[in-house]
């Protein structure tokens, strides 16, 4: 860290002087996130605040931080990022500002059907009357509620089930994981199908059932964390020291596999928003009065070869860009916390 | 090898029986316990003797450990499937019937969808960050999160009913469709190539890059190995592993792509089939095709496993961890 050594003055620490690689390995780190931090200092992004900064003290700056710099690097991610959040707005906030009838067929059967865009309809109008612009904004509440519950649903029972079969091993481990093999093995979509056929429709229901379809994948690879990490040095330490199975787990194996469970889950909220959006389609969403982007999706496809495109394309288009970024920002966010890309 | 695969098989058996028990148990949580689905195949009006006389005929009304036992017995034994409570035949015909047709879309789908997405992702992974890998990576990520059925209505919009004219399938119970009307199955095999080009040429592209940072083939490199020969013979042959297992596991993937694409197109297939019955409460037929294509789909992955140990000896000689 020579750059640094020269200017000294400005680098001593509340703790008296420290070298730069000291301060970044503290005990409670991965060999893989030294790793990361090795990567860093070696391209010159030192985690320590460079000379011109005015500060005096070389503040040790935590990781999240600098993954957190890695994944502001991304350009397209932060774009990403900022789309979704506009979307988000539009849907929740939207229809706060400029109201709309969304739930009243009567009063909106007055209003002129599959109507194309004017200057009182920005989007045009629906087969029952509804505006159509107002309609995305309500339809991607459901949408986006819904797919952010489910995802948590399926983050939670996945990281839940993964921890305890990769941590627990043995017998146990093998119990899980065959049983995974078998739901894995049932095509996704005729499960889903079944058990929405089966169950009421209601907000709950489908949480329940995405998230229960969801989480297959995510207990995989987080149980390929947990099997890894409690093999450790660290964890094999902790362990000597007369740690428990619940203290490894939650102060080691835990905080450890959180980048992957943080990847995983934008992709989860993604594939649960899609899912919802499928059973739409096939007319299983939820039912009327309320309504998803999938069944307005579905309703938009009967009157494709009329030409109402305003019932299909922009709704398209925002739902497409929407899963596209959720995927990106994931895809970023694995590539923040990869430590091999970095020594690339 | 062979006692692994015997392993493997043995495995496969027990998840099997997981499937059918799980599938056998969910409609009786329906509201209205088991015999709801007997309204809805003699509709809303049907007299309670008539519900009755049907479950009964059905044998709804025995304790679910007993219809379990008797099922699996009938399956084994006699190689029954059951009675299609809406179609009026045998399950197993009405799945030869059309079973087929939907390995014919699927088959014909993965081969073209390989032979693209491998080249494609391996490419990709060498040219990291050129100007081709990100347009690449775009045009994918929009095909990733487009969802199957806005996908089949775009192309079912824009290549059939628009100016170009090509024909979607007709309704046919023919197996050999493919055959006699070709020009037929150009839209829905492009739509179910499109829908699983994005996840295998992103995971080939990704398991090259894995490979690629990998200490052997620095030193292949380093050794002055040819370019060619790197990715070759280093390269490319490591990152076939992951992606033999990942086919393997596609096959459910497989049909649930080909389940929207045929009810998008009308393509009477065997997912066109699930989402009638399903529609219907046709238990027995539901029953039935999941049981096959879980047992398609745990074929697939034996038959990964075998190809797996010709490409890596190693996994012949322990078995895979």
């Amino acid at each position: 860290m020579t750059p640094h050594d020269s200017s000294s003055e400005e680098f001593i620490t509340p703790g008296g002087r420290v070298s730069p690689s000291e301060l970044l390995t503290p005990d409670s780190m991965s060999s893989r996130e030294q790793t990361v931090l090795a990567a860093e200092v070696a391209k010159g992004h030192s985690p320590a605040p460079l000379a011109d900064d005015e500060s005096t003290f070389a503040v040790f700056v935590p990781l999240w931080r600098q993954r957190m710099r890695i994944f502001m690097q991304n350009k397209l991610a932060i774009a990403s990022v900022i789309y979704i959040a506009l979307i988000f707005l539009f849907c929740f906030l939207g229809p706060v500002v400029w109201h709309s009838n969304q739930t009243d067929q009567a009063t909106a059967l007055f209003n002129p059907e599959n109507a194309p865009p004017s200057a009182s309809a920005w989007l045009g109008t629906d087969a029952s009357g509804y505006n159509e612009l107002g309609r995305i904004m309500f339809g991607g509440e459901y949408s986006l509620s819904l797919g952010l519950l489910a995802g948590f649903v399926t983050i939670v029972v996945g990281t839940l089930y993964g921890m305890i079969a990769g941590f627990l091993g043995g017998l146990v481990d093998t119990v899980l994981m065959r049983l995974l093999d078998a739901f894995l093995s049932i095509p996704v979509l005729f499960l889903l199908i079944t058990l929405v056929t089966v169950f009421p429709r209601t907000v709950t229901s489908l949480i329940v059932i995405i998230g229960v379809i969801g989480w297959f994948g995510n207990a995989r690879i987080i149980r390929g964390d947990a099997l890894l990490i409690k093999e450790l040095e660290y964890s094999q330490a902790a362990r000597s020291m007369g740690g428990g199975n619940w203290h490894i787990i939650r102060r080691h194996v835990f905080p450890n596999s959180v980048s992957n469970i943080v990847t995983v889950s934008t992709f989860a909220v993604a594939d649960a928003i899609l899912f919802l959006t499928t059973l739409g389609y096939l007319g299983l969403g939820m039912p009327l009065p309320a309504t998803d982007w999938g069944t307005m999706l579905n309703n938009a496809s009967q009157y494709l070869a009329n030409g109402y495109w305003w019932q299909l394309y922009p709704l398209a288009v925002i739902f497409i860009l929407l899963i596209v970024a959720i995927t990106y920002v994931g895809e970023a966010l694995r590539d923040a916390f990869e430590v091999r890309l970095l020594e690339r | 090898m062979i006692a692994y695969l015997i392993r493997r098989f043995v495995q496969s058996i027990a998840v099997l029986l997981i499937v059918m028990f799980v599938t056998f148990v969910l409609p009786y949580f329906e509201s209205g316990g088991i015999l709801a689905p007997a309204y809805v195949i003699l509709q809303n009006h049907a007299t309670p003797a008539a519900v009755h006389a049907f479950a009964a005929q059905n044998g709804l009304l025995k304790p679910f450990y007993v219809r379990f036992w008797d099922y699996l017995t009938q399956l084994i034994l006699h190689g029954n499937w059951g009675y299609s409570w809406k179609n009026q035949q045998t399950v197993w015909s009405l799945m030869v019937t059309y079973i087929p047709r939907t390995i014919w879309l699927a088959l014909i789908s993965l081969i073209i969808t390989v032979l693209i997405a491998l080249p494609l992702g391996a490419y990709q992974a060498t040219r990291r960050n050129s100007v081709f890998d990100y347009s690449a990576t775009s045009v994918l990520f929009i095909l990733y999160g487009v969802p199957a059925f806005l996908l089949c209505l775009l192309i079912i919009t824009w290549f059939s009913i628009g100016t170009i004219h090509l024909p979607t399938p007709p309704t046919t119970d023919s197996a050999w469709l493919i055959f006699t009307d070709p020009k037929a199955f150009i839209l829905p095999v492009a739509a179910l190539t499109l829908l699983n080009l994005a996840f295998l040429s992103r995971f080939m592209r990704s398991a090259v890059l894995d490979v690629l940072v990998q200490d052997y083939v620095r030193t292949a490199k380093a050794k002055g190995c040819s370019q060619r020969r790197v990715l070759f013979r280093h390269a490319f042959r490591n990152a076939l592993g992951p992606i033999v297992i990942i086919l393997g596991l596609f096959v459910p993937g497989l049909f649930g792509g080909a389940l929207i694409v045929e009810s998008v197109f009308n393509y009477e297939g065997i997912g066109y089939q699930t989402v009638n019955a399903a529609t219907y409460s046709d238990i027995p037929t539901v029953l039935g095709i999941t049981l096959l294509t879980t047992i398609l789909t745990l074929f697939g992955n034996l038959l990964a496993d075998v190809a797996l140990g010709v490409i890596n000896p190693r996994v012949r000689v322990e078995g895979r961890s």
